[in-house]
C-alpha cells in the first residue's frame, strides 16, 4: 500500500464530508467499544491477565532472536519452509517465488495486515496469480478496490447499503439491506475458490516458538480454509508475532478478542503446525513460512521497542476520538489509530510520517485499553520530541517554543505580559472573548471563540487583596 | 464542617487561570479556605511546562518543569485547580529528568506533593460537603488527564452531588476527550472541533444549564463552543461551584 501519511489533514476533511463514513464509523465504533466494555466486566482477571500478557510479550522481546531461531528449527523439523525477509520487497520476491515454483494460478487469502504492509497481492497479481480475499470484510473492500481501514474490520468504513449496492454493481445480485442475504452471496461465491485454489496464504497471530505452530484466530472460519484446503499454505508473520511457548496461548487468547470484538473467544482459532502427516485428514503438503523484519529488528533495538508487544487487537483504535472522527483512510497506511500513528514513523520514517504522532489529544484512551499495556501516549510524547531533534518542527513552532520558554523563565516577565495583555483586552474585547486569532492559531477560532486574557492576572489582585507589594515575586 | 487547621497549601495557579480566569484561582483559594486550610501563593511560579512537553519541546520543557520544581520544592501539600497541570508535574516530570538522577529525585518528591482541587478535598482533608450553594441542574465533564491520568473520577462528582441546590445529572460518554489535547487543538481544529461539536451534544442531551470540569483546558473549548455558536449551557470551573462564586474576583 502507498503510503500517504502526509495527506492526513487532506485526507481527515475528506472524511468528514462523507456523510456515509461518518453513520459507518460512529455505528461500529460504539459497537465494538461496548461489546469490549461488557466483555472486560465479565472478566473479573482481566487486569491480571494484562499483566502476564505484557510479561510474556516482554519476555519474547527481550530474547527474540533465541525465540525465533527456536521457532525456525521447530517449524522446520515440521516439514516447513522457512523464508527470511528484510523488508518488503524481499517478501514480494519471496512471495513470487513460491507461487511460481508451486504452480499457482490461484490463491485464496486469509486476512492480514502484513500482508497488506508489504503489498503482496499486487506482487502476486503482476506474476499472473489471482488472489481472492476469503475474510467477507476484506472480500468487499477487495471488490470495491479500496485498502482496509481498520485492521480487524477492514470494511468498517461500509454501512449495509454500501456493500448491498456493491455486490449488485460488481457480482450482478439483486439488491438486499440483510446482512445474512449478503454474507450468503459471498459464501456462495467464495466456496469454488476455496476448492480451485492451489495455495492458501494467511499471516500469523502467534508463533509460537517451541513447537513451530502457527496461531490463527478468526471469526469466519476462513482462516482454517485458507490454510488447510489447498496444496499448498503460505504464511507471511511479522518477527514480532514470536511467542516463547504454546502454553503462553491461553492467556493473550483471553485478552485478544475480548480487547478486539468484545468475545470471550473468537469462533476459531486455529494452531496449525507442521504439514500434513501420514495419517491426518487435512492439511497442506506443503507450508511456507515468511518471516519479515521490515525495520523491526531497528525498533527492537531502541526506545520504541515495547510498541512490539502489540496483539493487533484493535482495541487502541476504537476506542481512539480521533479515529471516530476520521476513520482508518486518512491516516494514509496499514495500520491507522494509536498505534499506526507511532508504527507508521518508525517502519516508513519520521519524516514520511510527521502529521501522525501529533494527531492525537493525548488523551490516554488508547493506553488504558491496550491488553499487553503500551505506553501509546508517551510514546506518542517521545516521537513528538525527535520530530525536534531531527529538525522536522516548523520554524514557526521552535520559535514560538522559544519565546515562551522565555516569557515563562520569570515571573516578572510573565507578569509584565500579562498586564499588557489585560489592557488590551479590555480595549478590544469588552465580551472578554476573541473571535479572531492571528497566524498559526487562526484555525483555533474558526468555531470557536477563545477567551480574552483577565483585565488583571490572578497574581496582581492577589498581592492587592492580600496587601503584598505590587512587584513582589 | 471539618476544620483542618494547620495544615497548609501552596496553590499552583497554573499559567492559564492566572492569566484568562482569577476568579478560578480565587474560588480555589476560597473552597481551601473554608475549612481552615492556610494558602499560600508563591508568586514566582509561571507555567508548568506542559504545552511544550506536549509537542515535544522538550529542551523548554525542561527548563519550565526545573523553574517549577525549584519554586515548589519544600511545599507540603500543592493544590491545583487543574487535573492536567497536576498530571504534567505527577508523571510528566519523571519523564522529562529520567537521565538526571538527582533532578528525578526532586521531581519525584515534588510530584507526591501535588493534588488537584477536588482529589485534595475528599483525598486529603476528608471532606464530602463542600459547604456551599449553587443553583442549577450541573453535569460533569470528565478532563482525560484528571480522570485517566491520576484516577479521579469519583472526588469530583462526591463534591457536587453534596452541594445544596444543585441537580446533578450524568452525561453520556462523560470521559471521552473533548478535542481540546493543547497544541493539538491549533495543529488540528478542525478535528478538535469536531470532538468537541460530540461533547456539547452530550451536554446538551443532559438539558444541565452548567458543564463542569476540573481542567481549565477542557473548559476553554467546551466554553469557547458554546459562547460561539450560543448553545444554553455554560461552562463553568468546579471550583467556583465548589466556592459558590462564579466569576468572582476581588
Amino acid at each position: 500500500m502507498e503510503p500517504r501519511v502526509r495527506h492526513f489533514v487532506r485526507n481527515s476533511e475528506k472524511a468528514f464530508a462523507d456523510r456515509q463514513l461518518q453513520v459507518a464509523l460512529s455505528r461500529t465504533t460504539a459497537k465494538f467499544l461496548e461489546n469490549r466494555a461488557a466483555a472486560v466486566a465479565e472478566f473479573p482477571r482481566f487486569e491480571g491477565a494484562r499483566e502476564s500478557a505484557s510479561r510474556i510479550r516482554q519476555e519474547a522481546l527481550d530474547n527474540l532472536d533465541a525465540h525465533l531461531a527456536r521457532f525456525i528449527t521447530e517449524a522446520r523439523k515440521r516439514g516447513a519452509v522457512v523464508h527470511a525477509a528484510r523488508d518488503g520487497p524481499e517478501a514480494r520476491e519471496i512471495a513470487a517465488r513460491i507461487a511460481k515454483e508451486e504452480g499457482v494460478s490461484l490463491a485464496v487469502k486469509s486476512k492480514s495486515m502484513i500482508a497488506e504492509e508489504v503489498g503482496l497481492n499486487g506482487a502476486l497479481e503482476a506474476d499472473g496469480v489471482e488472489v481472492v480475499e476469503t475474510d467477507l470484510g476484506e472480500y468487499i473492500i477487495q471488490l470495491a478496490g479500496e485498502p482496509p481501514s481498520h485492521i480487524i474490520a477492514p470494511a468498517i468504513h461500509k454501512t449495509r447499503e454500501d456493500v448491498s449496492r456493491l455486490f449488485e454493481e460488481k457480482l450482478g445480485e439483486p439488491y438486499t439491506e440483510e446482512i445474512p442475504a449478503l454474507t450468503r452471496i459471498a459464501r456462495r461465491r467464495l466456496r469454488d475458490k476455496f476448492f480451485s485454489a492451489q495455495m492458501g496464504i494467511s499471516g500469523a497471530n502467534f508463533l509460537c516458538a517451541d513447537t513451530g505452530s502457527v496461531v490463527l484466530v478468526t471469526n469466519e472460519g476462513n482462516g482454517r480454509m485458507v490454510a488447510t484446503l489447498p496444496r499448498v499454505h503460505m504464511v507471511i508473520a511479522g518477527i514480532d508475532k514470536v511467542i516463547p511457548r504454546l502454553a503462553d496461548l491461553p492467556v493473550l487468547l483471553s485478552l485478544l478478542p475480548r480487547s478486539a470484538t468484545g468475545q470471550a473467544l473468537s469462533s476459531y482459532v486455529s494452531v496449525l503446525t507442521g504439514t500434513k502427516r501420514a495419517g491426518d485428514a487435512e492439511g497442506p503438503e506443503r507450508l511456507h513460512i515468511i518471516l519479515l523484519d521490515n525495520g523491526r529488528t531497528g525498533i527492537l533495538q531502541g526506545k520504541y521497542r515495547e510498541i512490539l508487544k502489540c496483539i493487533r487487537c484493535g482495541a487502541c483504535i476504537n476506542v481512539c476520538p480521533v479515529f471516530q472522527s476520521v476513520g482508518g483512510h486518512a491516516y494514509g497506511w496499514v495500520y491507522p489509530g494509536p498505534v499506526g500513528s507511532v508504527l507508521a514513523p518508525l517502519i516508513l520514517g519520521l519524516p514520511e510520517s510527521s502529521p501522525l504522532p501529533n494527531a492525537s489529544t493525548l488523551c490516554g484512551a488508547c493506553g488504558e485499553v491496550c491488553p499487553v499495556k503500551i505506553p501509546i501516549p508517551g510514546m506518542l510524547v517521545e516521537l513528538r520530541g525527535d520530530e525536534r531533534e531531527q529538525g522536522l518542527k516548523t520554524p514557526a513552532e521552535v520559535l514560538g517554543m522559544k519565546a515562551y520558554a522565555s516569557v515563562m523563565s520569570r515571573a516578572g516577565i510573565l507578569e509584565a505580559f500579562q498586564r499588557v495583555a489585560g489592557v488590551v483586552s479590555a480595549l478590544l474585547f469588552k465580551e472578554r472573548k476573541i473571535e479572531r486569532l492571528p497566524f498559526a492559531f487562526s484555525g483555533w477560532t474558526e468555531r470557536r471563540d477563545f477567551p480574552a486574557p483577565a483585565p488583571q492576572p490572578f497574581r496582581k489582585l492577589w498581592k492587592r487583596q492580600r496587601g503584598i507589594r505590587p512587584w513582589t515575586r | 464542617m471539618a476544620q483542618k487547621r494547620g495544615i497548609s497549601v501552596s496553590l499552583f495557579s497554573t499559567c492559564l487561570a492566572d492569566t484568562f480566569f482569577p476568579s478560578v484561582c480565587f474560588a480555589t483559594v476560597a473552597v481551601l479556605e473554608r475549612f481552615g486550610v492556610d494558602v499560600r501563593v508563591p508568586l514566582s511560579q509561571t507555567c508548568c511546562g506542559q504545552p511544550a512537553f506536549n509537542s515535544g519541546n522538550r529542551k523548554e520543557a525542561r527548563r519550565m518543569a526545573a523553574k517549577f520544581l525549584s519554586v515548589f520544592q519544600g511545599e507540603e501539600h500543592i493544590v491545583t485547580p487543574s487535573g492536567s497541570c497536576a498530571a504534567m508535574v505527577k508523571h510528566e516530570y519523571p519523564v522529562l529528568f529520567r537521565d538526571e538522577p538527582r533532578m528525578l529525585s526532586l521531581a519525584y518528591h515534588v510530584a507526591g506533593r501535588v493534588f488537584e482541587l477536588s482529589q485534595f478535598l475528599v483525598d486529603v482533608l476528608g471532606v464530602d460537603d463542600p459547604g456551599s450553594t449553587y443553583r442549577g441542574k450541573v453535569t460533569y465533564h470528565d478532563s482525560c488527564h484528571l480522570k485517566r491520568g491520576l484516577g479521579v473520577a469519583d472526588a469530583p462528582r462526591t463534591l457536587l452531588k453534596a452541594i445544596r441546590g444543585v441537580e446533578f445529572v450524568e452525561m453520556e460518554e462523560s470521559d471521552r476527550c473533548c478535542g481540546f489535547g493543547g497544541v493539538f487543538s491549533v495543529k488540528y481544529p478542525h478535528i478538535s472541533c469536531r470532538m468537541a461539536d460530540r461533547k456539547i451534544e452530550r451536554i446538551l442531551e443532559t438539558g444541565a444549564q452548567v458543564v463542569t470540569s476540573g481542567d481549565i483546558g477542557c473548559l476553554m473549548n467546551i466554553g469557547g463552543t458554546i459562547s460561539r455558536s450560543g448553545y444554553p449551557v455554560r461552562a463553568v470551573h468546579i471550583a467556583e461551584i465548589l466556592a459558590g462564586s462564579e466569576g468572582a474576583v476581588p
